[in-house]
């Protein structure tokens, strides 16, 4: 009998289950003391609600804003609609940190609304800190991302369908009920559950925009126990119920929807009988111009980094950019390796093996990473890597590991289904030939694997690279990402600065996104 | 009588210029290669698609100012026919009230209409759970229950299998000969429909090039190009 070697994804898939049990048992076990939950229970209680209550509100408003403008950006066509679409598809890799900027910019103290109230003679004064700017910035990055989606969605009714209510002349509310509803009602439950769980775990603009601790949610929480109170036992708990809760949802959003949030939109080529309606013309008009005058000067106050662009650049800023751009290669490649390992585990049992509950494990594992809170995880490691040798390089080897792992649900999205179309195509000719694994890999899937998996590079890189996460924890005079630098300098309140380095972290965003979505859509 | 007098649409890669006349009662088979302007034909007399010049009329009728909806016309297309959301009695119903509120009456006539497609019990299934040829049944009674004199049918049964398919063109021709109406049906299989068509118009390059009854079409010179086009889809 030969001993036969485990798969490579079940050796990823337990690497990664032992690194976060490894490094919750490192948290619980550390000496100082561990509390009881009792003994946090009214402050939990307190972080809690308040994570619910602005998840909730930033969810249902940016359904609000999203699917009104996707259904007025459906009916309507005029000049700039492209760009529009482009501006609503940017912001799906728009870093958190730059929408905060953002806000500050518009919103803030000395932002453009409070100047040009002061203009019209208004001296009263107004805070964004607390539900405002966190609502603002979460309905300005999400918004959009749900109309995107839902567009998508409508776009992909059959022109046929256009015709039948033609044909059978369906009034405008008609056209709702048979053509948009059954779109919405499929596809909103799924996006809701994501815009939630984004919100719930939105670490940055509630660290930045909260405005203290009454108006904190578990992430930042975790973060606070960390940094200020280095409470370890309290990082565990906390940890502990944002995993629980976030592995719920994610579990609930698996079972509810299952199409992967990434598309392009492919102008409907069909006019639709109700753009003539003129209540419905009146609708559009006004939704569209609200969207406008609330994504439009966000958007700009970004563009406005330009002006200064030339004297931002120094030394610290090209060391920052290369420290970020070397922190989100290292994760891109993690990620796709790991994505690439659990996807073809995952198809070896769902085709091979015929177990499809195994492999519905290994599509589920990617996205529960998601849940694994950062900063709990990352100071559990940090603990193990100080018990085994020497802490100071923890961070050059946590920032790409975290930011690797966070990056596998979309590397995954990209590179399952391709293995899948591989084996399904020319499965048996490998079986018959006795073509497997490493030539199996080079041989069969490459042609297939090679352009999804480039374009699940390109968007890990690009959702890397703008992040601003435990980069709060390691971030000093060693090391220093863009995104921490734009953080530094908005707490200086250096806007012009801030608006140039958010400007650069975007540019590079989105070229890297724009690049994923050419290599995903190219030969399809 | 469906007439059709130098109908002309222009697109930068394609022209077409259709003359083309129907008894009413008739069936007429249009044939052709792919791409040579049959949907686009079906498509003009139900209004989806706009003549720049020419005369389009029915029994005297005038249809080219009028609406699809108000076109005495109904279609049915190759595939996606149906609301996957509603029920098949609901999907005929659109055909009666696009409202889908009906009259005690109107009720019994839907179930009827599916009856006669040879759907007896089919009233509350969902198109996800019907075949392929059940679902272009439903359509098929959503576009004679509608009343509307004149039946376009789009390649509607190019996706199902030659029995199957055969069965389907009796069935539609079973139809027809108790209702007063005119069908024009785009089909790429000919000899299908040999028996029952009245006439059959061969199509391409956005012209009618011959018109006829169905043996002199497929027995005339055109036969070769008849061949290659069937063979070609």
């Amino acid at each position: 009998m030969t001993l036969k070697l485990p798969h490579p994804g079940s050796l990823v898939a337990f690497a990664i289950l032992g690194l976060v049990a490894g490094g919750f048992i490192a948290l619980a076990t550390f000496d100082g003391g561990t509390p009881t939950l009792l003994s946090i229970g009214p402050y939990l209680w307190r972080v809690l609600a308040f994570s619910v209550i602005q998840a909730t509100l930033s969810t249902v408003l940016s359904l609000a804003l999203g699917i009104g403008l996707a259904l007025a950006l459906a009916r309507r066509s005029f000049p700039g609609r492209d760009i529009v679409l482009a501006i609503l598809g940017s912001t799906m890799v728009m870093p958190t940190i730059v929408a905060v900027f953002a806000v500050f910019a518009v919103y803030g103290r000395s932002g453009w609304l409070a100047e040009g109230l002061a203009l019209l003679g208004w001296n009263g004064s107004f805070s964004i800190f607390g539900y405002p700017g966190i609502l603002i910035a979460h309905v300005f990055l999400n918004g959009p991302f749900v109309a995107r989606i839902t567009l998508d969605g409508l776009n992909q009714v059959p022109a046929e369908h256009w015709r039948l209510a033609t044909a059978f002349g369906f009034t405008p509310f008609q056209i709702f009920r048979h053509l948009d509803w059954p779109v919405l009602r499929a596809e909103t439950p799924g996006v809701a559950g994501l815009i939630f769980l984004m919100c719930f775990k939105s670490f940055a603009i509630v660290l930045a925009l909260g405005g203290g601790p009454s108006r904190s949610i578990l992430e930042v929480a975790i973060f606070e126990a960390l940094k200020i109170d280095l409470d370890f036992g309290r990082v565990a708990w906390l940890a502990l119920i944002q995993l629980a809760i976030c592995l719920s949802m994610t579990a609930l959003l698996h079972w509810a929807f299952t199409r992967p949030p990434v598309g392009h939109t492919i102008r409907s080529l069909v006019h639709r009988p109700d753009a003539k309606t003129k209540a419905l013309k009146l609708l559009d008009a006004v939704v569209l111009a609200l969207s406008a005058l609330f994504i439009a000067p966000l958007t700009f106050s970004i563009l406005t980094g330009f002006r200064s662009m030339l004297d931002v650049i120094d030394a610290d800023l090209l060391q920052a950019f290369v420290t970020s751009l070397a922190i989100a290669t290292a994760a891109a490649i993690l990620a796709c390796l790991l994505a690439l390992a659990l996807a073809s585990a995952a198809r070896r049992r769902r085709i091979v093996l015929r177990s499809p509950r195994i492999a519905a494990f290994y599509d589920l594992l990617p996205d529960a990473l998601l849940a694994v809170p950062p900063f709990a995880l990352t100071a559990g490691l940090f603990l193990l890597i100080q018990r085994l040798g020497d802490p100071s390089t923890a961070g050059l080897i946590l920032l790409p590991l975290i930011n690797g792992l966070a990056a596998v649900p979309f590397a995954y999205r990209y590179v399952a289904p391709h293995l899948l179309t591989a084996e399904e195509r020319y499965g048996r000719v490998a079986a018959s030939l006795g073509i497997t694994g490493w030539s199996k890999l080079t041989i069969m899937d490459w042609p297939v694997l090679k352009r999804p998996l480039a374009a699940g590079f390109a968007l890990a890189m690009a959702l890397s690279f703008g992040d601003f996460g435990i980069i709060a924890l390691f971030g000093g005079t060693e090391l220093v990402t863009l995104p921490y630098l734009l953080y530094e300098r908005l707490g200086a309140y250096r806007l012009d600065e801030a608006a140039s380095i958010g400007l650069v972290i975007v540019l590079f965003a989105v070229f890297l996104a724009h690049a994923s979505g050419r290599l995903s859509h190219a030969g399809d | 009588m469906l007439v059709i007098d130098n109908c002309r649409l222009t697109w930068p890669d394609f022209t077409a210029d259709y003359s083309l006349s129907v008894p009413a009662g008739n069936l007429c088979a249009v044939i052709g290669p792919s791409g040579g302007g049959k949907t686009t034909l079906l498509h003009m007399i139900a209004g989806f698609e706009r003549p720049e010049s020419g005369t389009l009329t029915f029994n005297g009728q005038d249809l080219l100012p009028l609406e699809p909806a108000k076109r005495p016309a109904a279609i049915v297309f190759q595939d996606h026919n149906l609301f996957p959301h509603l029920s098949a009695a609901q999907n005929v119903a659109l055909g009666l009230r696009p409202s889908l509120r009906l009259s005690a009456d109107e009720k019994r006539l839907v179930g009827e209409m599916l009856d006669s497609v040879g759907l007896e019990g089919f009233d509350e299934r969902k198109p996800g759970t019907m075949s392929g040829g059940q679902r272009q049944r439903v359509a098929l009674a959503r576009a004679l229950i509608s009343g509307r004199p004149l039946i376009l049918l789009d390649e509607p049964f190019s996706s199902l299998d030659p029995t199957l398919r055969r069965d389907m063109i009796l069935l539609v021709d079973a139809l027809r000969r108790n209702r007063p109406v005119t069908v024009l049906m785009t089909i790429h299989t000919p000899e299908d429909v040999a028996d029952v068509a009245d006439q059959m118009a061969f199509v391409a390059d956005g012209r009618v090039v011959a018109l006829g009854l169905p043996a002199d079409i497929l027995n005339s010179a055109l036969a070769p190009r008849i061949a290659a086009a069937v063979s070609d889809s």
